[in-house]
This record gives structure tokens, C-alpha cells and sequence, in this order.
């Protein structure tokens, strides 16, 4: 290996760090911009595993570096390299115990990472969460206010700092993933099966979210857009869904939940009652 | 689908009619045509049959192994630059392909490459490499060998038969995910020819690694123990170990899926009581051993190339092996982080988050004993060393990322999304790709009796190594930007799209690598004569494969080595101790046709599996069956080489 050749290997991984650095900068870089107090902590943990793990890996790329750059500038004067005929048993000790500290400390973040931000766990507020029940179906998104007794296809508005609560599940779907990058992590959504998620927005605005887990011809099309507003916005729209001329009923749901893709965005101003749970329910029963 | 006795569901419309299958087709058949008009001008098909596809030599079966992985990693190589055209050129529109086009080539894009490129690769080099390296003439039980091969192919025939029968491939993505793959939401035979190439070649690897388990336990040279046998050695095994305890996890998954396919039973359906969630947790009991199956020899001919190129021995000989074993046993015990969004509780999801970081520990350890070797040692920079270092950039980039995703809070954030693909491509193109791209490199002369070209070798590392940064760095920042994977088109306001145009740049960069590859074997046989190897040890190498010839003759070994230490040629060498030449007789498996009859009577129940003809499925059921029985019963399946003959053939290789 000539020096040109190490300094290609520098160069490289330099232009890596300096593309990955400018592009996550990017307000498109939407992981990195949270919008939702989640997606917030979630960030922060990703930073700080990230921060972690360069504290062994830039050490040991330096030291990668540096046998390299030795062993190409030295001369071979002596005959045969050092055998490690013994084998230091402090030696291997320590190479073991440098990525055990490490792997420890991080799996202590996790243990109670993974608890304080497990999708299932009711956001500390002192607002009671406003409850959508959300249903995958082939290839839309149809989100259910049940205290409202209103109901959105492929769109969602929600109020900023108020908790939400998620239930979801599938209808004539295959497996899906309930994803909007801004405000929180994915969580699958499941014919048969409710799942849930909390999160909660922290800023007003438009943001997308999408279907995460390939489910056939309309994938790519089946996102959703949610807009966070304030308290007496929210409340507005909810008012002018309710002047809204369709419903929900059995008939159209029959009608909605045959595949279909690019759906425009459709306000019920009612819903069927219990609509949600008597779709998961269709999935326990036996076959006839 | 209305079904006909005879054909089942074959009808005339199952005849290729799109612009791609019907090019496929015709290409196929050109192809073969121009083979078949060389083979029979120069008068080669006996040749053919009696020398290559018959033979249970290990090193010859090695060979076909991976002239059919390279054939399959040219068709995955199409397949990526398909997907990543489609996705450069698909803002605000459908690009040049539909959806479920789409859909089907990232799907046999995954499986090609995970089950025939790499596993091909892997199983050819270690049919050459591993009799050689534990002193062994050949593995333990030729006919499987000859059998798993031509399994392999069959399964890898039937994969892309689709072209040309059928016309579609499965749209559900490699692992053919329920419900997708379920009769409701695909009621053709695309997912059948996943399945049945999936249970084809399956059955082939398992009988591989039963044999290659067998041969390390019981073939190794007279005082070769465990803790003497070479890192590559001992990584194999661990594979095999995987191997054998995770395949039959495969077929009985696919096999389950099948039977919801045909007899509308309800394992894995969305209703009536089926549980998809249990598809996935154990196609991802078999998928995450299945990584560590691809990435674990490729850590053990690193190790025995660092060894080699720094004249020293691997530095911490007993952690390496202690580390490949650790990760044997955490592989099995981390399958749920491929779903932690699925929705179980933060127990479980800390449980196998946590101890999928655990791996970090052994791939550490392995990493710091790799530097070390260097650091002590007096490196050459062969082109071997360049992957090396390559792969240790790389491997250190991807396990960042996975041990990132380890953590099931941050995985939900980027599950699905390009940041994963990004993960995974690092490791299995920095870790097995470049592993076997340097093992092939070094073993060349080994295998074919003359050096690769070293220039060629050096600027295909580059463009490997560049092209792999300029197309995958910007895959990690496009998860970070929302953009999930397997998405045909999207919107431009997401601003995605000139990320994914240099991502494409890099995939020309690489496809450069490729042909600089090819052009590397082909100048390289022009130059034979320049760069042959007479002395069988062109490295100054340190284990036993580098005490034969290059070739080595058909028995490997005339005298079987008596082995006292790790590094058993090194100790010869350094001892000066000559060869022995006290000849005993000693027995060599016989050639047989057996494997490949085997083989096309399963190939025909899996097309009849496919296409629903009972009748078929029986005739080869049953001929499969019938070719095992007639064998079982052959006695004379092995020949006696005398010491006389072995004199004569010794003498006539320069030898005696």
C-alpha cells in the first residue's frame, strides 16, 4: 500500500462524515427535526448511542490508522515479525473488557429507554389523551375519532400538546407500519390485533406520515398527512367534519375497505357505532 | 384459478409476454444454444459429464459452486441496478417500472444474493479450502457433496424458471412476509416459486453443512485437535453448527406457508385463527443465524489472511475462537430486533435489544486482535490486505449502525427504512462480499496453479471501496429522511431524489469493480504462464493447504501431514522438515451421476409443487426417492489407490 493509497482510504471516509454531517442538517433530514415530543427523546437516545459508540470506534479507526501508516513507512529491516508465541491472558482480558463496558452502559440506557418510550406507555399529562383508532386497509389510512364519533381518510389533524392514543389495526391489509417520522417511531398495525401508540405533537404544522412495511401494488402511495394545530383550530375543524356530507356507515365501509389506491382525503361527519371493534372481532371469529 | 389434470395451472398464458421475460427467455435460450454448439464442436460433453458434473472431488465441486454463484451474482447485480434506476428516475412519477415489477425484482434481487451468491461463494471455497487445511483428502461424505450442489443449482434453475414460465416472481420481499404471501393477497404461483426454490436449495445447504460439520469433527489430520485447527476452520464450523440447527427452521416455515397456500389451511392467515406474527418470528429464527452464516467464514479468511500477509500468527488464537463460538450461540438469541415495532412490551424488546449488542463484544475482541496482528507483524499490502483493511472500515461503519438499531426505541425510528437497508449492505458487501472477493484472491493460485493480477485486484478494491461509499452513505441519510425501503416512486417534495442519483453513481461505480473483476480473471488466464505458482506456497503461507502443489493433485494429499502445532506448514518450514514419502495405499469416492438424476426429479416436484400437478410431484417425488434407495445399495462406491499409482502420479507432477 503506497501513502497516495492511505490518503484515498482518508479522503474517503472524510467526504462520508462531511456529506453525512451537511446532509442531516438538511431541514429535510426529518428524523433529525422532531416535531412530537417522542420523536424528541427518540432523537436524543439515537444521539446518544451514537456518541457512545464513536467513543470505541473513532479510537480504534486511529489505531487501524496508525498499524497501517507503520507498516507502510517502515522499513522490513528484521527477518520475521514477532511471534505472539505466549498468550497474555491481561491482554485478551482487556480487549474483552473495553466492549463489555461499553455494551454495559448502553444496555443499561436501553433497558429503561426501551420502558420510558414503549409505544404502549401513556404519556405523563394533565390532559386526558385524545383517542383516533386507526385501520390499515388496502392501500389508505382510515383514522376513527371515537369521542368525536367523526372519521378521516388519510389524514389526521391533532392538537399541539395534547397527548394522543393510537389503537391500531388492519382490515383486508396485510401486516402494516404506522409511521410519521416527525412525531414518533413506527408500530405495526395488524388484521385481527390492536396495537397501540402515544405521542404527542409539540409544534404546529403539516408533516407525512406513511405505510412502512410493503403491503402490495399501492405501497408507495399509502401515506397520510397530519396536521398539528392549536387547541380552538382543532376543535374548529372538528365542527366543519361534522357539516361534512358523508358518513361512515356499514355500506360504505363495505365500499372502502375493497383495494383501491391514491384516495383523496374524505371527512365522515359520523361514524357506524363501534365500527373499530366489531372489525377486529371479524378476524377471532371461526371460519364459516 | 381453474386447474387441469395434466398441467395444472400451466396454460398458454403462463408463456413469457413481457418485454423482460420474453428477452429473458430468449437469452437463455441463446445462451445455452451457443454453450451446447461449443461443447459439441470441440468435443467436450463427455468431458463434461465424466470430469465436472459427476465428480465428487470436493475441489471440482468447489469449483462449480462458485462459477454458478458468479452466474447468479450477475443476475443480482441486474437486478440492483433495475432498482436503483427505477428509484433515481421515480420522483413525481411511476419511472420505467410498475409497482409489482418493482416489487418482484427487489424480491429475487434478496434472494439470489443471500442464497445463492453468498452461500455459493462460501460453499465453494470451502469445499477447496477446508479438506486442504485440516489435512484431509476429501470431505466426509462425497456423494451429499456432489448432492447439496446440485440441489443448490436446481433450487437457483427453478428461482429464475419464472422467466420463462410464469412470467412473475413474488412481490412480497425476500422472506415472503404473511400475510402478503398468503393466498388472499397473492393467488398465483409467484410465491410458490419463492417457496420452492427456497425448500430446493435449503435442502442442499443443510446437506452441506451436515457434511462440512462431519468432515472438521472427524477428517482432520492425526494430531490436529480443535484449539490447532485454522481460524477459517473454525469459523466454518460455527457456520455449519448454524447451518444445520437453522435450515430445517426454513423449510418447515416455508413448507407451512406452502400448505396455507394449497390446502387453504390457517397457520400464518390474517383470520380464522391464524397468527401471522408467528410467520415472522420464525422466518427470522432461521433469517438472523442465516446473517451470521454469511458473515462468519468471511471472518475467519480474514483471519487467516491477516495472518499470512503479516508474517505472524493471528494474534489471540483461543478469544478468536472463543468469539466465533460466542456469536454462534447470541445469533440464535436475537431474531425479535428484526420486529421490535411490532408491538411486544418493552421487556421482551430490551431483552433481545440488549443482547443483540452483546455481539459487539465478540466482533470487538476480533477487531482489536486483527489490528493487533498487524501492529506485530510485517505486513505485505497484497491485494488480499486491501479488502482487508476495506472490510475492517466497513465492518467497524456497519456494526455501528446495527448495534444503533440494537436499541429498540431508535429502531422504530428507522425500521423499514433505508438507514436498515444501508445496515445490512454494509455488512454483507464489506463483510462477506469483500471476505470472499479477498479469499479468492488468495487462494487463486491455490485453485488454479497461477496468481490473480495484482494491479487489476488493487483498482477493482477501489472502485469496490468508493462505489460502495458513494452508493450506500447516501442510503443511511435517505432513512433519516423518511424514505422507506421498497418504495417504487415518491413524491419530490421530499427531496429524496438526488440523494438517490448518487446512490446510483456509486452503483456504477461498483458495476466498474465488476468488470475490472472480470477483466482481471481473463487477463490473468492470458498470463498464466507469468504469474504461475510452482512452488504451491506463493504467500509464504502458514497453513497445511499451502504444503501441495497449486493444484494440488486429486488426493491432496499423497502422505496425510502429521500436524503438532496451529501453524502445522509454518513449523514444517521453519523445522525443514521433507515431505514424507512413504506411500500407502489408500480409497477415493468413485464419480456419480447420482446427485445431478437426484436433483432433477426434485427440480420436477418443485416445478409441479409450483404449478400444481399432482401426478408430477409424484413421478418425482418418488424418482428422487427411488435414486436414493438404488444408491444406498451401490457397495463399490469408492476406488483404491495404490502406493505404486500414488508414486506415478507424484513423479509425474515433479515431485518424486
Amino acid at each position: 500500500m503506497k501513502k497516495s493509497h492511505f490518503t484515498v482510504i482518508l479522503l474517503t471516509l472524510v467526504a462520508a462524515t462531511l456529506g453525512i454531517f451537511f446532509a442531516l442538517r438538511s431541514e429535510h433530514a426529518l428524523l433529525v427535526h422532531p416535531k412530537g415530543e417522542i420523536a424528541r427523546r427518540e432523537l436524543h437516545l439515537m444521539a446518544t448511542n451514537v456518541l457512545l459508540m464513536l467513543s470505541i470506534i473513532v479510537p480504534t479507526l486511529i489505531l487501524l490508522f496508525l498499524v497501517v501508516w507503520k507498516q507502510v513507512t517502515k522499513r522490513h529491516d528484521d527477518k520475521k515479525g514477532s511471534p505472539n508465541t505466549r498468550h497474555p491472558i491481561f491482554r485478551e482480558g482487556i480487549l474483552w473488557i473495553i466492549p463489555l463496558i461499553v455494551v454495559l452502559v448502553m444496555g443499561v440506557i436501553t433497558w429503561f429507554a426501551a420502558h420510558k418510550l414503549d409505544p404502549y406507555r401513556p404519556l405523563q399529562s394533565k390532559r386526558t389523551p385524545l383517542h383516533i383508532q386507526v385501520v390499515a386497509l388496502d392501500w389508505k389510512w382510515l383514522f376513527i375519532y371515537p369521542q368525536q364519533g367523526i372519521a378521516t381518510l388519510n389524514f389526521i389533524e391533532i392538537p399541539e400538546n395534547i397527548p394522543v392514543r393510537f389503537s391500531l389495526s388492519a382490515d383486508g391489509s396485510p401486516m402494516n407500519s404506522f409511521w410519521i417520522p416527525q412525531l414518533s417511531g413506527q408500530i405495526y398495525a395488524m388484521s385481527g390485533m390492536i396495537t397501540t401508540l402515544h405521542i404527542m405533537a409539540n409544534e404546529q404544522g403539516e408533516y407525512t406520515g406513511r405505510a412502512a412495511e410493503i403491503n402490495g401494488a399501492g405501497f408507495a402511495d399509502m401515506t397520510f398527512a397530519v396536521k398539528v394545530t392549536s387547541e380552538s383550530d382543532f376543535m374548529d375543524w372538528i365542527n366543519s367534519v361534522k357539516s361534512s356530507p358523508h358518513e361512515l356507515t356499514g355500506t360504505v365501509y363495505s365500499e372502502l375497505i375493497k383495494p383501491s389506491m391514491k384516495n383523496q382525503i374524505t371527512f365522515y361527519s359520523s361514524v357506524k357505532k363501534d365500527l373499530f371493534e366489531q372489525m377486529v372481532e371479524k378476524y377471532l371469529k371461526p371460519s364459516s | 384459478m381453474k386447474k387441469n389434470f395434466f398441467t395444472g395451472k400451466l396454460t398458454f398464458e403462463s408463456l413469457p409476454d413481457h418485454w423482460y421475460t420474453i428477452g429473458g427467455t430468449v437469452f437463455i435460450i441463446l445462451v445455452g444454444l451457443i454453450v451446447a454448439f461449443i461443447l459439441t464442436k470441440k468435443k467436450r460433453w463427455k468431458w463434461l459429464w465424466k470430469k465436472w458434473l459427476t465428480s465428487t472431488d470436493p475441489k471440482r465441486i468447489g469449483t462449480m459452486y462458485m462459477i454458478f454463484a458468479g452466474l447468479m451474482f450477475f443476475r443480482g447485480m441486474l437486478d440492483a441496478g433495475m432498482i436503483w434506476l427505477q428509484q433515481s428516475l421515480a420522483a413525481d412519477s411511476q419511472g420505467y417500472l410498475s409497482s409489482d415489477h418493482f416489487q418482484q425484482i427487489f424480491t429475487s434481487h434478496g434472494d439470489i444474493m443471500v442464497f445463492f451468491v453468498t452461500m455459493g461463494f462460501f460453499f465453494g471455497l470451502m469445499n477447496w479450502i477446508i479438506p486442504l487445511q485440516i489435512g484431509a483428502r476429501d470431505l466426509a461424505f462425497p456423494f451429499l457433496n456432489s448432492l447439496g450442489l446440485w440441489l443448490t443449482v436446481s433450487g437457483g434453475v427453478l428461482l429464475n424458471l419464472f422467466f420463462v414460465i410464469g412470467g412473475q416472481f413474488a412481490n412480497t420481499g425476500w422472506l415472503a412476509i404473511t400475510p402478503l404471501s398468503e393466498l388472499e393477497f397473492n393467488p398465483g404461483v409467484r410465491v410458490d416459486y419463492l417457496i420452492w426454490s427456497l425448500q430446493l436449495s435449503g435442502l442442499g445447504s443443510l446437506l452441506a453443512g451436515i457434511n462440512f460439520l462431519v468432515t472438521i469433527i472427524k477428517k482432520r489430520a492425526p494430531g490436529m485437535t480443535l484449539m490447532k485447527m485454522p481460524l477459517f476452520v473454525w469459523t466454518s464450523l460455527c457456520a455449519m453448527v448454524l447451518i444445520i440447527s437453522a435450515f430445517p427452521v426454513l423449510t418447515a416455515t416455508t413448507l407451512l406457508l406452502w400448505l396455507d397456500r394449497v390446502l387453504e389451511m390457517h397457520f400464518f392467515t390474517a383470520g380464522f385463527g391464524g397468527n401471522q406474527m408467528m410467520y415472522i418470528n420464525l422466518i427470522w429464527m432461521w433469517g438472523h443465524p442465516e446473517v451470521y452464516i454469511l458473515v462468519l467464514p468471511a471472518f475467519g479468511m480474514f483471519s487467516e489472511i491477516v495472518a499470512t500477509f503479516s508474517k505472524n500468527q493471528i494474534s489471540g488464537y483461543v478469544s478468536m475462537v472463543w468469539a466465533a463460538i460466542m456469536i454462534t450461540v447470541l445469533s440464535y438469541l436475537v431474531w425479535l430486533h428484526h420486529f421490535f415495532t411490532m408491538g411486544a412490551g418493552a421487556n421482551v424488546n430490551s431483552f433481545f435489544g440488549i443482547v443483540t449488542m452483546f455481539i459487539a463484544i465478540p466482533s470487538g475482541v476480533q477487531v482489536f486482535n486483527w489490528i493487533l496482528t498487524m501492529f506485530k507483524g510485517r505486513v505485505q499490502f497484497q491485494s488480499p490486505m486491501y479488502w482487508f483493511v476495506g472490510f475492517l472500515i466497513l465492518f467497524m461503519f456497519g456494526g455501528m449502525a446495527g448495534v444503533f438499531m440494537a436499541s429498540p426505541p431508535a429502531d422504530f425510528q428507522v425500521h423499514n427504512s433505508l438507514f436498515l437497508v444501508a445496515h445490512f449492505h454494509t455488512m454483507i458487501v464489506g463483510v462477506a462480499l469483500f471476505g470472499i472477493f479477498a479469499g479468492t484472491t488468495y487462494w487463486f493460485p491455490k485453485i488454479m496453479g497461477f496468481r490473480l493480477d495484482e494491479k487489476l485486484g488493487k483498482r477493482a478494491f477501489w472502485l469496490w471501496f468508493v462505489g460502495y461509499f458513494v452508493s450506500f452513505i447516501p442510503l443511511y441519510i435517505l432513512g433519516f429522511m423518511g424514505a422507506t425501503r421498497r418504495l417504487d416512486h415518491y413524491a419530490s417534495s421530499t427531496h429524496w431524489q438526488p440523494l438517490f442519483i448518487i446512490s446510483t453513481i456509486g452503483f456504477v461505480i461498483i458495476a466498474c469493480g465488476c468488470f475490472t473483476q472480470v477483466m482481471q480473471l481473463i487477463i490473468s488466464y492470458k498470463k498464466r504462464k507469468e504469474f504461475s505458482d510452482q512452488t504451491g506456497d506463493p504467500w509464504d503461507g502458514r497453513t497445511l493447504e499451502w504444503m501441495t502443489t497449486s493444484p494440488p493433485p486429486f488426493y491432496n494429499f499423497a502422505v496425510i501431514p502429521n500436524v503438532s502445532t496451529r501453524e502445522a506448514f509454518w513449523e514444517m518450514k521453519q523445522k525443514k522438515l521433507p515431505p514424507s514419502k512413504s506411500y500407502q495405499e489408500f480409497e477415493l469416492p468413485k464419480n456419480t451421476g447420482m446427485g445431478i438424476y437426484i436433483s432433477v426429479f426434485a427440480f420436477f416436484a418443485g416445478f409441479a409443487l409450483v404449478w400444481h400437478i399432482p401426478w408430477l410431484a409424484l413421478l418425482g417425488a418418488l424418482g428422487a426417492l427411488t435414486c436414493v434407495i438404488i444408491r444406498s445399495f451401490d457397495k463399490h462406491t469408492e476406488y483404491m489407490l495404490t502406493a505404486e499409482e500414488i508414486e506415478r502420479v507424484e513423479s509425474s507432477r515433479g515431485q518424486g
